[in-house]
């Protein structure tokens, strides 16, 4: 970690790091955009995962019909499947999470230069 | 006596204690010795990562639980590999970004009071514990099967236990994290490639994947267990048949005649290995079959078994201590990612390996061939048993060596990363917090080796009394079982605090507290019910039989751990008064912008000399 400057005696509490400062206003926005980011993908995440055991539970025909060999569904996504799934969530989150890092990075530079201006 | 498997196992032992002693040199302060100076980049950790978290549970307890109970055995490995989603998504880069030494340190400044530290820490050493015990067991019964043989007059068993504790205390002792990264990279290597190697001896051998599931799914699954001649001979007052009914039909005539001449000696303390029928637990009308689920979980358990694995990983105190080691939340994201390839490819595999290990131990069985560990009808007593076993049919001593090799670094990786995570608890959270502040830093890295050497025995007594109260017997895969009550108590107790702490500002000391409490007691209680049911001490009726017969918890004590954090939280309304400050440490991207700017993102080498 660098070495910060914190300003938190004012209404308008802000870190600095080098160039760089986070207000509340800013992390709040980075927060929000994280926040919609990480629960969409979470709420995806979810709702396969436990379609599985409700699958296991009420579905017949992915429980008991085979469909490659002794392969029922249920025990191809179990095994293999669910792999690619948790690959392709995980690439695809990164990747999203880290130009939201890039955008957000430069607009919290643009509001700390605004509010610097407006001082 | 296997003399190659030993050799190689020997081998791995010595290569182990080389890398600590290397590392020694550039273990000097407490930042190295429990985050290896955070230096650790996406694809070292990575490795490291997942040679933390692949244990003994995933090496031979998948495979085990695979081999024991089929499709619910699989779930085991699913649900290991998504734990890391809710890691990747929710907590991964905000604990990074806030920038501390441990899961105490983050309660402590996201919350601001010594009590959510200690009741934290406490957290963390119970969480730890529960993890811990299952690696001795794989120790013990790994050994067994190795070595066959106990030293200093120990039995088998004893012998591996106290082996393995030894080794591990040496290294990480001496080595620090930066010498049980190293390890953690080179042991995680190693399992995965024992387990790619089974398998393609397996495939080598014949293996078809689809046509030995149709096979093993032709008939109901075949349940092992040892019992006492008393045991096999009393009656279910419900049915009033015996075992002892149930496995005559079962077993080949020539397997039961030596039940029945074992029976007639009635040595009250002999366990006599049976085969056993199944039953569907999920739909209770059909067949258990190999292929489908039902055989461990009833609908309930179905869907708290997968919430257990998928919220359990977020609340392991060892590997959120390792997203601590990452330059930057970028990275630690990165890291998870990796991570998700490494043992996704992994847990792939290993229930490959416990079907092969079904077909080729039963047909080698029946072909006259013999196997070091017990077996009755064709099949292991001890499921866990089967990678060593199918190693040593496959492959003989050399690939039996490394598949024993891979045990025990499996093993290894774990216990250092849990040595660590709990030294870092006593000697980091509370020595250096609260009993000597103003400790040299000579001091406070000997306060945390002293705090290695007292876990590491602790967990040791632990792993001894497992088969002299019988848990051995009490459940049929014992390591994947035990791991995952691991993962049911972390995930009750840390990860609604640290979802809650990390998603929304309005959480409060009291809240977190509160919550933690929570989460961690009702799922400890819900455990023991379950254990103390299983061993016949309480009852299947009333209200502790209900939540005795929870096999896990979760899906009661996290939402109850959830609830808790924001009922008290709500009634209690009291924020820290520095709140904004403390967001900004978690959400804040300014150090990393500033970082970024100036390239001091990159990884330095994690052993330069400085």
């Amino acid at each position: 970690m660098g070495d910060p400057t914190m300003n938190t005696g004012v209404a308008n509490a802000s870190i600095q790091h080098g160039d760089h400062t986070d207000t509340i206003e800013s992390v709040d926005m980075v927060f929000r955009a994280q926040r919609k980011l990480s629960f969409t993908y979470g709420a995806v995440f979810f709702a396969v995962t436990l379609a599985i055991p409700a699958s296991s539970v009420w579905w017949e025909g992915w429980y008991s019909v085979p469909i490659w060999g002794g392969f029922t569904a249920n025990y191809l996504f179990v095994s293999l499947l669910y792999y690619f799934f948790l690959w392709g969530m995980a690439w695809s989150y990164s990747k999203q999470a880290d130009k939201l890092d890039m955008r957000l990075g430069d607009m919290a530079d643009e509001i700390t230069a605004r509010d610097g201006e407006g001082a | 006596m296997n003399t190659i498997a030993i050799i190689l196992v020997v081998g791995l032992i010595l290569f182990t204690i080389a890398l600590s002693i290397f590392s020694r040199r550039f273990t000097r302060t407490t930042a190295d010795f429990y985050l290896a100076g955070r230096k650790v980049g996406s694809f070292s950790n990575a490795s490291a990562i997942s040679g933390d978290y692949l244990s003994a549970a995933s090496f031979l307890g998948v495979a085990g639980a695979v081999y024991a109970s089929g499709l619910d055995g699989v779930w085991y490995a699913a649900g290991f590999a998504g734990g890391f989603m809710v890691v990747v998504l929710f907590i991964a880069s905000a604990l990074r970004r806030f920038g501390e030494y441990t899961v105490a340190d983050f309660a402590f400044g996201r919350f601001g009071s010594n009590r959510v530290r200690l009741i934290t820490v406490l957290a963390v050493l119970l969480t730890s514990l529960f993890y811990m015990a299952p690696q001795m067991f794989g120790a013990g019964t790994t050994w067994a099967v190795l070595v066959g043989r106990g030293i200093f007059g120990m039995d088998p068993y004893t012998s591996g236990v106290v082996v393995v504790t030894a080794i591990m205390a040496f290294y990480v002792v001496v080595g620090g994290m930066k010498g049980t990264t190293l390890n953690q990279i080179f042991q995680f290597w190693w399992l995965w490639f024992a387990m790619l190697l089974v398998v393609i001896f397996a495939f080598g051998n014949g293996f078809s994947y689809p046509k030995a599931l149709a096979e093993a799914s032709k008939a109901p699954i075949v349940n092992t267990k040892a019992l006492t001649a008393k045991e096999l001979t009393t009656a279910d007052p419900k049915t009033g048949k015996t075992p002892l009914d149930s496995a005559e039909k079962i077993m080949t005539a020539e397997e039961f005649a030596k039940v029945e001449a074992a029976v007639a000696v009635n040595d009250p303390k002999a366990k006599i290995p049976v085969a056993l029928g199944s039953k569907n637990k999920l739909h209770t009308l059909r067949d258990q079959l190999f292929a489908e689920p039902g055989h461990r979980y009833n609908a309930f358990d179905q869907f708290s078994m997968v919430l257990a694995l998928v919220l359990g990983t977020a609340g392991l105190p060892h590997i959120l201590n390792r997203y601590y080691t990452n330059p930057s939340g970028a990275a630690a994201r990165r890291s998870t990612f990796w991570v998700l390839i490494f043992i996704g490819t992994f847990y792939i595999l290993a229930p490959i390996a416990g079907l092969a290990g079904l077909g080729f131990i039963k047909e080698y069985i029946a072909g006259g061939g013999t196997v070091a560990a017990t077996t009755v009808n064709g099949l292991l007593v001890k499921p866990d048993q089967v990678m060593p076993t199918l190693g040593s049919i496959l492959g003989g001593q050399w690939l039996m060596g490394v598949v024993a090799a891979g045990a025990f670094a499996a093993m290894f990786s774990t216990i250092g990363g849990l040595l660590i995570a709990a030294a870092s608890a006593v000697g980091h959270d509370v020595y250096e917090k609260y009993i000597n502040p103003n400790a040299t830093e000579a001091k406070r890295v000997f306060v945390g080796k002293a705090s290695v050497l007292a876990f590491a025995l602790l967990a040791m007594l632990i792993g001894l009394a497992i088969p002299k109260y019988g848990l051995d017997q009490a459940y049929p895969a014992l390591i994947a079982m035990m791991v995952t009550w691991a993962f049911s108590v972390g995930a009750s107790a840390f990860v609604p605090m640290l979802l809650t702490g990390i998603w929304w500002k309005g959480t409060t000391e009291r809240g977190a507290t509160a919550g933690i409490t929570v989460g961690l007691s009702s799922a400890i209680a819900i455990i023991f019910l379950n254990i103390l049911q299983q061993l016949g001490t309480v009852g299947k009726e009333g209200i502790l039989g209900f939540f005795g017969a929870l096999t896990f918890p979760v899906l009661f004590t996290f939402p109850l751990g959830l609830l808790t954090i924001i009922i008290v939280s709500k009634i209690d309304g009291q924020l820290p008064k520095n709140v904004d400050e403390i967001w900004m440490r978690i959400h804040g991207t300014a150090n990393e912008r500033h970082e970024k700017q100036h390239g001091l993102d990159k990884v330095g080498g994690m052993f330069a000399k400085k």
